[in-house]
């Protein structure tokens, strides 16, 4: 799936003051490749990748998925590409407390309609795919952040959706966890040919990428 | 604990209301098709006259055979005696009733004796009564066992096998007997006319008033329409306070709901963020309101019935063992599956607003929010 943006811009009110977190960007995401978009804190990075996660609507211009503008189709429509087309992953995890690891992942599963059956075995395989095979029924709190940042790749990857968008994966962790969680984006990227776009600062996953796009106060820019 | 306890005394409150709402309604069998005389003061609940003074026998019965239109009378002592403890109860629960023997069927209609077993009082007999099962239940009284009142001794012959509470709690007697144990010689305080061939109650009754003096004559209708304002007063009143009970409930339970969404505000957003559509949060929030309802209105239940059941005995000093096997009547099971449904219900309509709210969050705002 093909993502392009054009003049996309995103203004928040604060009050009396506006600040415009992305300013008229224009960028392509090629299929299967992957992406970094880097930043310092505070660039505009997060909501860039918010909007073509389509969590949030741009103020102006348009977001295009193979051609599509999709801020052109209904809010139940954009959320049914969140669900069988993108895989989110969040900074901050955003992991369900209440539910294990394999219920975590099972989640996007269980809301396009797959059986328990089809689920169980699906989030056994991610789970056990990113290393996660023996702590299936632990629950967030009993995980590690690595852990959590593995069920969350894991759960963005339920649904087999052709691209995974990962906000500062590594932001939260150590170097060698961080390490890891980049092997482990790239190898989705390599062996699972998912497109990948990265929101992050860190060098590791700059250096792996196809594509990079310099984001600084709301204005991208690409670099390679 | 909120919904608990708004069910528990909707439960509470509304079982015993409707139990004296359904007894009063009970009574409306008894002299069927007959105007009821009873003395100008007394005021008449369905088949039971309050106060008033009494009506001398003999005149009155033969002052009314005289009319035209009247087929029987049939002379009845009716008597709410007081407590044990000597004080009369708010509600009175124990009756004598003075009945000639050859008209028992005015009061008993069809009601067999407990086992079949014994007999009704015969018109030989001086000292014989048949009383309710609820009232020999609660004194330990058998076929055979004597009791003493005022200084008579009154001979069980057999127990009124009914579920009607007037029955299950009455002595009935030979009228004689009656006046004589409760001291009313030659007096009832209720006289029933049957109507001859032709003859309607209306005109029966306007014709016993036109010529009996210090007499009250009412219709079945009449008796029916002294009631039946207030009937309609106490079942207003009690769904009032079961509507303000549960707008309560609703408040608290939206306002419970409204917390933990906004204490999960991120779960839901990332929800939204997954791709699950509205009605999946909607529902999710809506299943944990209802959930609210299903156990608070199943411990509502429990403590409103036994609460009930309390206020039973407390109203009619009936032991609280004597009750238990007849709860179900004091709290029917279709009031309580209606009071349980209107809980599960009301706590979801106080989900709906929390579950509109969960639905509408969006994981940007959220976590900027955070931020």
């Amino acid at each position: 799936m093909g993502i392009r943006t054009e003049n996309l811009t995103r203004t928040y009110d604060l009050g009396s003051s506006q600040i415009t977190a992305v300013n008229n960007a224009n960028f392509e995401v090629h299929e299967k490749t992957f992406t970094a978009i880097v930043g310092r804190s505070g660039s505009g990075k997060s909501t860039l990748l918010n909007l073509i996660g389509l969590n949030d609507y741009p103020t102006s211009g348009r977001i295009l998925f193979d051609n599509v503008d999709v801020f052109s189709l209904s809010s139940s429509e954009r959320r049914r590409i969140r669900l069988n087309h993108l895989g989110f992953v969040f900074q901050t995890f955003n992991l369900l407390p209440t539910l294990n690891a394999v219920e975590n992942v099972e989640l996007p599963m269980a809301l396009m309609g797959k059986t328990p059956r089809e689920q169980r075995e699906r989030a056994v395989e991610l789970l056990e795919t990113v290393g996660l095979g023996n702590r299936l029924s632990h629950r967030p709190k009993q995980l590690s952040i690595g852990e959590m940042q593995r069920v969350a790749i894991a759960r963005a990857l339920a649904n087999d959706p052709e691209t995974m968008i990962a906000d500062e994966p590594t932001g939260e962790l150590d170097s060698k966890t961080a390490e890891e969680i980049i092997t482990l984006l790239l190898d989705v990227n390599r062996r699972e040919e998912k497109t990948i776009v990265v929101a992050t600062h860190d060098q590791k996953i700059v250096q792996m990428a196809d594509r990079i796009f310099t984001i600084q106060d709301g204005r991208l820019a690409q670099e390679k | 604990m909120g919904v608990v306890i708004a069910t528990t005394f909707v439960i509470a409150v509304g079982a015993t209301t409707l139990r004296y709402t359904t007894v009063i309604k009970e009574m409306n069998v008894l002299f069927n098709g007959q105007v009821m005389v009873v003395s100008e003061g007394a005021i008449v609940i369905q088949a039971i006259p309050i106060g008033g003074s009494m009506l001398p026998q003999n005149y009155t019965e033969k002052k009314i055979q005289g009319i035209v239109g009247v087929e029987k009378t049939v002379p009845i002592l009716f008597v709410t005696p007081v407590g044990a403890s000597g004080i009369s109860q708010l509600v009175p629960i124990n009756f004598s009733i003075g009945i000639p023997v050859d008209d028992w069927d005015l009061v008993l209609g069809p009601t067999p004796l407990k086992g079949n077993s014994g007999h009704f009082p015969t018109s030989e007999s001086s000292n014989e009564v048949v009383a309710g099962v609820s009232l020999a239940e609660q004194y330990n009284w058998t076929e055979g066992t004597d009791l003493k009142i005022n200084g008579y001794t009154l001979n069980v012959t057999g127990l009124l096998d009914t579920r009607l509470a007037l029955l299950g709690r009455s002595i009935i007697m030979p009228l004689e007997l009656a006046q004589n144990v409760y001291n009313y010689q030659k007096s009832v305080n209720i006289i029933t006319a049957k109507p001859a061939k032709g003859y309607s109650q209306e005109g029966l009754a306007k014709a016993i008033k036109q010529n009996v003096t210090y007499v009250n004559a009412l219709t079945e209708e009449q008796r029916n329409d002294i009631i039946q304002p207030i009937l309609a007063q106490i079942e207003t009143w009690n769904l009032g306070l079961q509507t303000v009970i549960f707008l309560i409930s609703l408040i608290l339970v939206m306002t419970v709901t409204i917390m933990s969404v906004s204490e999960r505000r991120r779960d839901f957003a990332t929800l939204d963020a997954i791709g699950a559509p509205l009605s999946y949060v909607f529902r999710v929030v809506i299943f944990e309101a209802s959930l609210i309802g299903v156990l608070g209105g199943a411990l509502g239940l429990l403590f409103g019935s036994l609460s009930a059941l309390v206020l039973a005995n407390l109203f009619t000093n009936i032991p609280l063992a004597q009750f238990f096997p007849s709860v179900l009547d004091i709290v029917p099971p279709l009031f309580m599956i209606e009071m349980f449904a209107a809980v599960v219900l009301v706590c979801c309509a106080g989900g709906v607003v929390p579950a509109i709210s969960a639905a509408r969050m969006r994981v940007a705002e959220v976590l900027r929010a955070e931020y």
